[in-house]
């Protein structure tokens, strides 16, 4: 067993783990944020993505110890079901979810996008969901949802902006 | 093999420690996205994991005066943003933006890619052509190799249990009419892992005469290969359609021999060609 310390969805956990224990495992059994998939166990489908430090991995790719005094943030940490984020409600809105099993990869992908390229083109929407795999929906939506979610978000961003 | 411990390294001399202790029991964990599905499979060659994914002075891309240092450390998403290499050395960037999915780039690193030897390693032949090197330390010495020199003909690495690849170098060049590109042919975009890739690295001076050239192929053998043969007959030649298109026979002609008998051989012979042209005429940079 071993000591590791780190922040999920912005809170502080210290825990004692198994040492072979990985990531997906740790989130999903020990912490509960099921939110987050296993596909395929091998980092091709992408059900699993988290963002570690600003940027997205597959959480069964990693040993759990590796994220030891960093940041992650699953599913959870970006919206609540009564206050969602725009990437999900545009998902929503646009048709995006049918079986659902990949989304909250797929969100999270699209966010890890957006916060560091606020107007993409969809070019740059397939490449960053192309680690993501959906059988059911043929991305179309998908890539849609997200790009209506850059302009929500653009908007919001000059909204606010003029507020101040 | 089961895992027995796991522990990590902050440090390069944190890891020889560990190495030093733990002799042939050990397997570096950099990126994971390799072993992390050995260890699920029971497939991982040593049972002490050294998590060496957090030791700092092992990620870095140093651009100085002579040289160009990656840390091993160095992950493919660190190379696909770097606007140097992109602008100088567009087939290592290449590579490197071509290596699996965001996420595998954002995990995946240059040491690790080299050190696993797969021979579809996509970072590995523009290295090659780059004649890059590596630099490896242990407890008692350090020592530097060419990369064309890791790879042994019986399948193994030159690199001895307790020794640790900690970064990889290559001249830096300041020639004008240096070219290096770099193709390769998956199943699909993302996370394809490569059919065949191939890199080029050339000198073109006047008259478009090759006045320097270098191959390497990924997939195409046990390990990425640096093709002589192929470099031998475009040397000193004048770069134009017709030659390429003979040089991309002759490409053919070596594969079918080195891959004679596989069920792969009659794909790869043909599929070659396509691959080593695009490579050679430098397409984005």
């Amino acid at each position: 067993m071993i000591n590791i310390k780190l922040n999920v969805n912005g809170k502080d956990y210290d825990l004692e783990i198994e040492e072979d224990l990985r990531l997906i495992d740790l989130l999903r059994d020990r912490l509960g944020f099921t939110g987050t998939k296993e596909g395929c166990g091998e980092g091709e489908c992408g059900a699993c993505t988290v963002i570690l430090e600003g940027k997205t991995v597959n959480s069964c790719l990693l040993l759990a110890i590796q994220a030891h005094g960093k940041e992650i943030t699953t599913i959870e940490g970006i919206g609540k079901e009564d206050d969602l984020h725009p990437i999900q409600e545009s998902f929503l809105e646009n048709g995006a979810v049918q079986c659902g099993y990949c989304i909250p990869g797929m969100v999270l992908s699209a966010k890890a996008l957006l916060d560091k390229n606020k107007n993409p083109t969809r070019k740059d929407i397939r490449e960053a969901i192309s680690g993501n795999l959906c059988r059911c929906t043929g991305y179309e939506k998908i890539v849609d949802s997200i790009e209506k979610a850059s302009k929500i978000l653009q908007q919001r961003g000059s909204e606010s902006h003029e507020q101040l | 093999m089961g895992v027995t411990r796991v522990l990590k390294a902050y440090s390069i001399e944190e890891i020889l420690d560990f190495m030093e202790k733990y002799g042939e029991k050990v397997e570096l964990l950099a990126g994971g996205t390799d072993l992390l599905v050995d260890i699920r499979a029971g497939k991982n060659k040593g049972s002490v994991i050294i998590d060496i994914s957090d030791v700092k002075e092992m990620k870095k891309i140093e651009i100085g005066e002579d040289d160009i240092v990656l840390g091993a450390l160095t992950t493919f998403t660190d190379i696909a943003e770097n606007d140097y290499l992109k602008e100088n050395v567009t087939g290592l960037w290449k590579a490197a933006k071509s290596v699996g999915s965001p996420q595998i780039r954002n995990m995946g690193t240059v040491g690790g890619n080299i050190c696993n030897g797969s021979p579809a390693a996509d970072i590995v032949p523009p290295l090659l052509v780059l004649d890059a090197k590596l630099n490896i330390k242990s407890r008692s010495k350090q020592r530097k190799i060419k990369l064309k020199e890791f790879y042994m003909e019986n399948g193994s690495r030159n690199l001895r249990s307790d020794e640790l690849l900690y970064s990889i170098s290559f001249t830096k060049s300041r020639d004008k009419n240096i070219r290096i590109g770099f193709e390769k042919l998956g199943l699909r975009n993302a996370l394809a892992i490569s059919r065949i890739s191939c890199s080029v690295y050339a000198i073109i001076g006047e008259n478009n005469r090759i006045e320097n050239i270098r191959i390497a192929s990924g997939a195409l053998g046990k390990y990425p290969l640096r093709e002589y043969a192929l470099e031998k007959f475009l040397k000193d030649k004048n770069l134009n359609d017709g030659l390429i298109e003979e040089a991309a026979e002759i490409f053919s002609h070596e594969v079918k021999q080195r891959l004679s008998g596989r069920s792969s051989c009659p794909y790869k012979k043909e599929a070659v060609k396509g691959i080593f042209k695009k490579a050679i005429s430098f397409e984005g940079e």
